[in-house]
């Protein structure tokens, strides 16, 4: 049950936004709709890699109903052949990013299955579709490169003249040498090779754009679901040259993100060839296969990772060899994300005095991979919980004494980590007693054996995390703050909710200092009247950031409210109180209120803020029970303790953290994107074929908080949104592999489906039958 | 999808003069399959001829020992029905867990037999239970309809219009979903009939099957052990990403014993 | 074309189609109630469910043509008066939606569900909502959120 219960219309509701989801009043991006829209239907590879010899529109123009069809050479022809990619730092031996071009159509060549070829702009979406398949393309197979391992192989075929070896970035992070010297005198090393699997973000609402164009002032309004619309204008402006200015961008409501929509995809730069062109606006609408194909995915990395330990299990030095798949063209958030965020939670939660890291990217023929949920910190966060419970297993050493053992102590915050970064605060062996606790770590034996009874295996599996929150591209998060003349403070800010409830948690923000109820304070995610500095939702920043804003904006509203306050009531500002919306003179009787004082003028401030990052922590404790006799898992027990530092709104906190562990939970034990080694098609291209995670997956996470206030924030909150991510996977997959390691099994790649698990544990077993 | 005609004749007979005046013309019933194949666009009939208000394929009823269920029954409608939870329980619940709740509200028994789908639920109960499958032509013992892979014994113009259960003395279904679509990964069917134990599978081959040498030994002893000791052979089995073909063989054998628990105990 | 006559939350609408248009671009694009979502093309995430002649159904994988004659009801047609129906007021009290993209599919699927047993137990909620997807929830609070939907239709 939600503990913040705000009353709305005389409906009790847990946040302010549910009124209108709840009956079918929320605006996602296919309700908008234009008159004289047309609609548009992609024409997309069926192949994997091609070279492009000819493409035949003439019968598709001819079909009723058809008003344009646009193809690559229109996509060169305007220029729009680039997309932004955040890829600015240099790498390894001051390596600079390759690039590749990738124009908004295929032009020449097709890189993955999925990659838009043509668009068809019809009165009807069916009639476009009906066109398109009157569209004949002639191709040249090339040879498809789909493992990322093979891609950087010498030899094999490449995907960009640009890109040699397909290999655009390398880069290296640490002391090679001090690592390399403390792994010679180790008394343990363990090793292990992880891949953290690429899967799909598919948050429910499907990808769509209604888009129209202004010929008198060369501007366009776009509709298209975002995660923020500053970094949705400037991805498109870079794409297409379009002025920021001249980009309305329109979103209400957004269905899920979780990396997905902070993509400046080439679709909606089509689309904007096709208004142009015809004058219209052209809604498109993603179906849920396009989205499989051409969504930005996630994860897709393979780590190789060794840590060294002493005689006494204390940690020497963690070496990593780490290859990220990008897809077949740079996103503007991969490089970045699976680099940067791994290299600055390097050291986990651990003192480790040497580490060393080498990245290197590959690009394979397969859509795009981009931020998901996490963006690299769930996967760098996984490498190092399996590696340090493999070696805990190895040594006979308790895991969860193995990493207390270990830990960066209390007293040590801020912690300069090997790699340059300083982590706020945390109380790590606070966090791990309380889980300790929570989870009843000492009686798990006995619950081992109640299972042992019953046939089935038991494991326990524990996760320890730190991760990199707050900090975003923009140089700080602006938010003003207007009040209307009805007393009701209207809230503007560019970070956009895509169900984190923002105008519920930044109206609490708001609503705290201006001592008004939270429902009086409208928050606004998208506007084009105005501009403000300030970074989309997402990498968990937003509460950080722009939400503190909130609080600052609103203290500095209040200084600025008592000045125009004082001159309304003749009086010094030093004479003016607030409180609970109402200006006060020192005598009885003397007061203004908010809204009598944006009657009389405009009452507006902006507030601004830069904080930072902050590391919020914790640890989770999972129990598997795994049936031998179908590999199915069922998750017996899960607890977490967090440390997000101060806590807003519980009740969004714990959906966070639910939503986050569930995506976790899916990519542990069935989400997959597979590609065809050969052919290069995707084979998890719906929902029958891509496990998703259904209710039941999970049991009630039974969760506590322990909180250090974060030293970079103002108010003490530290990020959270992806840290559910961060942690399950190695809870889950510690777990696992804790139930099967008695049969000699000592690891097992994600996805930890019914079938592998029979597979491995009837190898073992001998029971195989075939 | 492409473009079609749609057409809701009134009789069961209207029905048939335009299947044999129309021959790309499909039937539809719940839709639950045939939309979905639409929407892909892999396929493209003529027209559409809706037979699911048909009063002649309604009805659930116990005539002369059997269960009779009209084809145009929803699975919903046999999962909730006193009829066949009284007569045949299993079967009741092989309905509950096609599908989802939407889905049961729409798809029809005689659908599902129909086109037999390889991962589909009704063909393994119908096989098990020795079932005969009504037409607007004639009468076709379960053993004689299911012809691999999306293959019957009906010919163009065909309609499966009820289908006829011999009550049996016990039965269980045990299914292993598909992690992402829910159908039967494997389904047994396990029927101890008036003519003998039925073993009948789904989901794991390229169509419903009966396991001969499971009712042999069932036959010799009904009890778990009887079947813990077998081999499903892997070799004709389906394989997919979800599984290979020995895991299907192990959940045909699992299932099985699954099924012989919950009527024989252990 | 197809003349067809539904009625929608209650109000009768006689529209031309072509024969090929899905229940739920009828609802969406010919009336405008955009309420239902769609939220993949398989039939498998249930944004799309509505309820025809009072069961729950997908709007995406029924015809507007085999909706003739029938009474219809989106998400829209869920509150009366003014009134949230229980399980609505259940969603948001239980934090059960966060993007709410899949909640209008939830709760049409729950108070479908609910007719047949209005006293489930959790794993028949889990089973009642398998034809639902949720990305964001993890399902703990929707499963909450039927449960407390079901205690409040019995009051």
């Amino acid at each position: 049950m939600g503990d913040h219960l705000f009353e709305v219309d005389g409906v009790h509701v847990s946040r302010l936004e549910d009124l209108r989801l709840i009956t079918g009043a929320g605006t996602y991006a296919a309700d908008w709709n234009l008159p004289g829209q047309l609609h548009a239907h992609f024409v997309r590879s069926d192949r994997a890699h091609a070279k492009i010899v000819s493409i035949d529109t003439t019968a598709a123009l001819k079909y009723p109903g058809v008003a344009g069809i646009y193809t690559g050479e229109d996509a060169v022809r305007a220029g729009y052949v680039r997309g932004v990619t955040f890829l600015n730092f240099k790498g390894k031996n001051d390596m600079e990013g390759r690039i590749p071009e990738r124009p908004a159509m295929a032009h020449g060549r097709v890189r993955f299955v999925g990659e838009p070829v043509a668009l068809v702009v019809a009165d009807s979406a069916l009639a476009a579709q009906d066109a398109s398949e009157l569209i004949r393309i002639d191709y040249r197979d090339l040879p498809v490169v789909i493992d990322p391992e093979a891609a950087v192989r010498p030899g094999t075929a490449q995907l960009h003249e640009s890109v040699p070896e397909n290999t655009p970035f390398e880069y290296e992070a640490g002391d090679k040498a001090a690592t390399e010297a403390a792994f010679a005198k180790a008394a343990h090393v363990t090793k292990l090779k992880m891949e953290s699997t690429r899967v799909v973000p598919n948050p429910l609402e499907p990808r769509a754009c209604l888009i129209a164009h202004d010929p008198k002032n060369e501007s366009y309004t776009v509709h298209v679901c975002i995660q923020g619309m500053n970094m949705m204008k400037r991805q498109l402006s870079a794409y297409t040259k379009v002025p920021e200015d001249k980009l309305n961008v329109i979103a209400r409501d957004v269905g899920g993100g979780f990396g997905q929509r902070s993509t400046a995809y080439p679709e909606y730069c089509a689309v904007m060839i096709a208004a142009k062109a015809t004058g219209r606006p052209v809604k498109w609408v993603s179906s849920r296969t396009e989205g499989f194909l051409s969504d930005t995915h996630g994860r897709g990395n393979i780590i190789e990772g060794e840590l060294a330990l002493d005689k006494d299990g204390r940690f020497l030095a963690m070496r990593l060899n780490w290859l990220a798949d990008m897809g077949a063209y740079l996103s503007p958030a991969g490089p970045v994300s699976h680099i940067r965020n791994p290299t600055t939670c390097l050291t986990g939660v651990y003192k480790i005095p040497a580490l060393y890291g080498y990245w290197r990217l590959a690009v394979t023929n397969t859509a795009p991979i981009a931020a998901y949920r996490g963006a690299g910190r769930p996967d760098i966060a996984y490498a190092i919980e399996r590696l340090v419970s493999n070696a805990a297993a190895e040594l006979g050493i308790d895991a969860a004494e193995l990493r207390s053992r270990n830990f960066i102590q209390p007293e040590d915050f801020p912690y300069k980590t090997p790699t340059g970064t300083t982590y706020d605060n945390a109380d790590l062996p606070g966090v791990l007693a309380k889980a300790l606790e929570l989870a009843d770590w000492k009686g798990y034996t006995q619950r081992l054996s109640a299972t042992e009874k019953t046939g089935k295996l038991r494991g326990i599996g524990i996760s320890t995390v730190i991760e990199n929150t707050g900090a975003g591209m923009y140089p700080k998060d602006e938010v003003e703050l207007e009040v209307g003349k009805d007393g009701v403070v209207t809230l503007y800010t560019v970070a956009k909710s895509q169900g984190q409830g923002h105008e519920t948690t930044f109206a609490m923000m708001a609503a705290k200092v201006l001592e008004i109820p939270a429902e009086r304070i409208k928050v606004v995610q998208n506007f084009n009247d105005r501009a403000l500095i300030g970074n989309h939702t997402g990498g968990s920043r937003s509460m950080v950031g722009a939400g503190t804003v909130c609080h600052i904006a609103a203290e500095k509203l209040v200084q600025h409210g008592k000045s125009l306050a004082a001159e309304a009531l003749g009086i010094e500002p030093s004479q003016v109180s607030y409180g609970a919306g109402e200006f006060r003179g020192p005598e009885s009787g003397m007061k203004i209120t908010l809204a009598e004082l944006a009657q009389k003028r405009e009452v507006k401030i902006k507030g601004e803020g830069t904080f930072g990052t902050t590391y919020p922590n914790g640890c989770h404790i999972a129990e598997v029970e795994i049936d031998p006799e179908t590999g199915v898992t069922d998750i017996a027990r899960y607890m977490t303790v967090d440390d997000c530092g101060v806590v807003v709104n519980h009740a969004i906190v714990e959906g966070q953290m639910h939503g986050a562990v569930a995506q976790g939970a899916g990519q542990v034990f069935g989400e997959h994107a597979i590609y065809d080694k050969e052919s290069g098609q995707l084979m998890t291209a719906t929902f029958s074929d891509y496990f998703m995670p259904r209710a039941g997956m999970l049991p009630d996470i039974v969760m506590a908080e322990h909180a250090t206030a974060s030293r970079i924030n103002p108010l003490g909150i530290k990020g959270m949104g992806e840290s559910g991510c961060t942690a399950s996977l190695g809870a889950l997959v510690n777990a696992v592999i804790d139930a099967v390691r008695p049969l000699g099994i000592h690891h097992l790649d994600m996805p930890l489906t019914p079938a592998k698990l029979w597979t491995e544990i009837s190898a073992k077993r001998g029971t195989a039958r075939a | 999808m492409y473009s079609f005609n749609y057409v809701k004749p009134g009789s069961l007979k209207e029905v048939n003069d335009f299947l044999a005046s129309n021959p790309e013309a499909r039937p539809l019933a719940g839709g639950m399959t045939l939309i979905p194949t639409l929407k892909a666009r892999l396929a493209q009939p003529s027209h559409l001829v809706d037979i699911s208000a048909l009063e002649e394929l309604k009805g659930i009823e116990v005539r002369n020992g059997a269960l009779v269920i009209g084809a145009g029954t929803t699975h919903a409608e046999v999962a909730r029905s006193t009829h066949v939870r009284d007569a045949i329980p299993a079967l009741a619940e092989l309905a509950f867990h096609i599908g989802d709740p939407a889905v049961r509200n729409c798809g029809t028994i005689g659908g599902s037999v129909a086109n037999n789908d390889p991962a589909a639920d009704y063909p393994a109960g119908v096989l098990a239970l020795g079932a005969t499958v009504v037409t607007n032509r004639r009468e076709i013992a379960a053993d004689d309809f299911f012809q691999g892979m999306f293959t019957t014994a009906l010919e163009p113009g065909e309609l499966v219009v009820r289908i006829s259960f011999p009550k049996p003395r016990r039965a269980a279904y045990e299914k292993f979903a598909h992690p992402a679509s829910g159908y039967a990964m494997t389904g047994v069917f396990v029927a101890q009939t008036n003519g003998g134990i039925r073993v009948a599978v789904t989901g794991a081959g390229p169509g419903v099957f009966r396991w001969s040498e499971a009712e042999a030994a069932l036959a010799k002893a009904f009890n778990v052990a009887a079947v813990a000791s077998l081999t499903m052979p892997a070799a004709d089995l389906n394989e997919d990403i979800h599984g290979s073909r020995e895991y299907r063989a192990n959940l045909v054998r699992v299932l099985t014993k699954r099924a012989v628990a919950r009527l024989a105990g252990r | 074309m197809a003349k067809v006559e539904i009625v929608v939350n209650g109000r009768k609408e006689a529209r031309e189609v072509e024969d090929r248009t899905l229940l739920v671009n009828f609802i969406r694009d010919t009336l405008g109630l955009t309420g239902t979502h769609v939220g993949c093309d398989t039939s498998q995430c249930g944004c799309c469910t509505v309820h025809m002649n009072g069961r729950a159904v997908k709007s995406c994988t029924v015809l507007a043509v085999q909706a003739n004659g029938a009474d219809v009801m989106t998400i829209e047609g869920l509150a009366r008066d003014g009134e949230l129906h229980p399980v609505q007021r259940a969603f948001t009290e239980c934090h059960g939606l966060q993007c709410g993209f899949c909640t209008p599919g939830m709760i049409m699927a729950t108070v479908g569900f609910l007719k047949d047993n209005p006293n489930p137990t959790e794993d028949e909620i889990c089973k009642g909502l398998e034809g639902n997807l949720c990305r964001c929830t993890g399902y703990i609070n929707i499963v909450k959120a039927v449960k407390r939907g079901a205690e409040l239709l019995q009051k």
